[in-house]
């Protein structure tokens, strides 16, 4: 266990798992607080509480469930291809999905039901991550987890600050995911004939998928570069003696 | 003169406020203030997925109105016309943005938002505003 924080391979390995989860920590803190937005006040706290609580759960399982299911010969092959996707999606700019037919939950169940859906689909791809990261260590995986909890519960605009401030962050991200969907390529039992024959697959490969990630991102980023506008919400006006006209803008 | 003051709710933001109702004096004629308030963009796509936009604009304007409340009381206080106004974006791009839709001559703005420490681990919204602004910018200390 000590000896493991000496080795410069589990520092690499952490720093991985801490950009993947920040990355990828996806938007449930967001999800979570407007879910219970329209409870009556005594039920929000309770809302967000198991919300929370049920997404850390959730977490949980589905990363035991990756783990066990990256094990399985072949499947870490479908996982280096999703990882991949992962990775290219991660650069792309944010599209607009169209309007869906979403009511506003107003019942605490309501609420709950909508939460954990929503973390059902927005934390696979960063339990795929951080397994992948992980490469097995139940130490590391734990610790991917326990970075990722005060993420899912608080984290909201530090991500979106930390892209404004560093943009380049987003196409290391997106590299990252293609060395590790790289690493894990080479791991997968149908190649070990192959990888075994060259010993220098077990780097060409990563970075090669590395770098495929980000020719793919930029170039599909390129091409639907839209320069994302600020939308007007709320506009007002106050004139001098204190009257008061407001319009609100879609 | 149309002058635009950028606010995130701090008190270091509503200085820039105070700074303009104190120099109003200074002017032949009153200015045309416009209050700013940008909202993150939050929800992004997937979690439009789940949350009806309508509980997501609710969300933005609690939240925009809040941090435009202070700097509306000194405003009113003072007795002064302005126009107050919410945007969703990136902050320093949606300020400059809006400076060019209002034909603003002046965006006046304090050199620190919130706190000098994440100013310096993510940037201040003000140093990006008087590098990307196409007016003259004046950071109130």
């Amino acid at each position: 266990m000590l000896e493991m924080l000496n080795s410069s391979q589990f520092w690499v390995d952490v720093f991985k798992i801490i950009m993947i989860d920040l990355l990828l920590s996806g938007d449930n803190a967001v999800v979570i607080a407007l879910a219970c937005r329209n409870l009556p006040e005594a039920q929000r706290r309770q809302g967000i509480m198991y919300g929370v609580g049920g997404a850390i759960g959730l977490r949980i399982v589905l990363t035991f469930f990756a783990v066990s299911l990256l094990a399985l010969p072949y499947l870490k092959l479908v996982g280096a291809l999703l990882l991949l996707w992962i990775g290219i999606k991660l650069i792309l700019p944010d599209e607009e999905h169209g309007e869906g037919n979403i009511k506003a939950e107003a019942h605490l169940w309501g609420a709950v039901k909508t939460i954990i859906i929503a973390d059902f689909v927005m934390s696979l791809d960063n339990v795929i991550g951080v397994a992948a990261a992980a490469k097995g260590s139940v130490f590391l995986l734990v610790f991917g987890l326990l970075v990722s909890i005060p993420l899912i519960a608080w984290s909201s605009q530090l991500v979106l600050k930390l892209i404004d401030r560093f943009p380049y962050i987003v196409h290391a991200g997106g590299a990252l995911l293609g060395y590790v969907a790289g690493e894990m390529l080479v791991s997968e039992v149908l190649f070990k004939p192959l990888v075994e024959a060259n010993h220098a697959l077990h780097w060409i490969v990563p970075v090669i998928c590395a770098v495929l990630v980000l020719a793919i991102g930029k170039w599909l980023a390129a091409r639907m570069a839209v320069k994302a506008e600020a939308v007007h919400l709320v506009d007002g006006q106050v004139s001098s003696n204190g009257q008061q006209s407001e319009g609100s803008k879609k | 003169m149309n002058v635009l003051i950028p606010v995130d709710g701090s008190a270091a933001a509503n200085r820039a406020v105070e700074y303009m109702i104190a120099s109003v004096a200074w002017l032949k004629e009153s200015p045309q203030i416009h209050l700013l308030n940008v909202q993150w963009k939050l929800a992004s796509g997937n979690v439009k997925l789940f949350i009806d936009q309508d509980t997501i604009n609710d969300y933005y304007r609690e939240q925009g109105n809040a941090a435009l409340a202070d700097a509306r009381a000194k405003l009113d206080a003072a007795g002064l016309a302005y126009a107050y106004h919410i945007s969703i974006g990136t902050p320093a791009e949606a300020i400059v943005q809006y400076a060019q839709e209002q034909a603003v001559d002046q965006i006046v703005i304090c050199a620190h938002g919130h706190g000098t420490l994440s100013d310096l681990l993510l940037g201040s919204v003000a140093s990006k505003v008087a590098h990307l602004a196409r007016v003259p910018v004046l950071l109130v200390k």
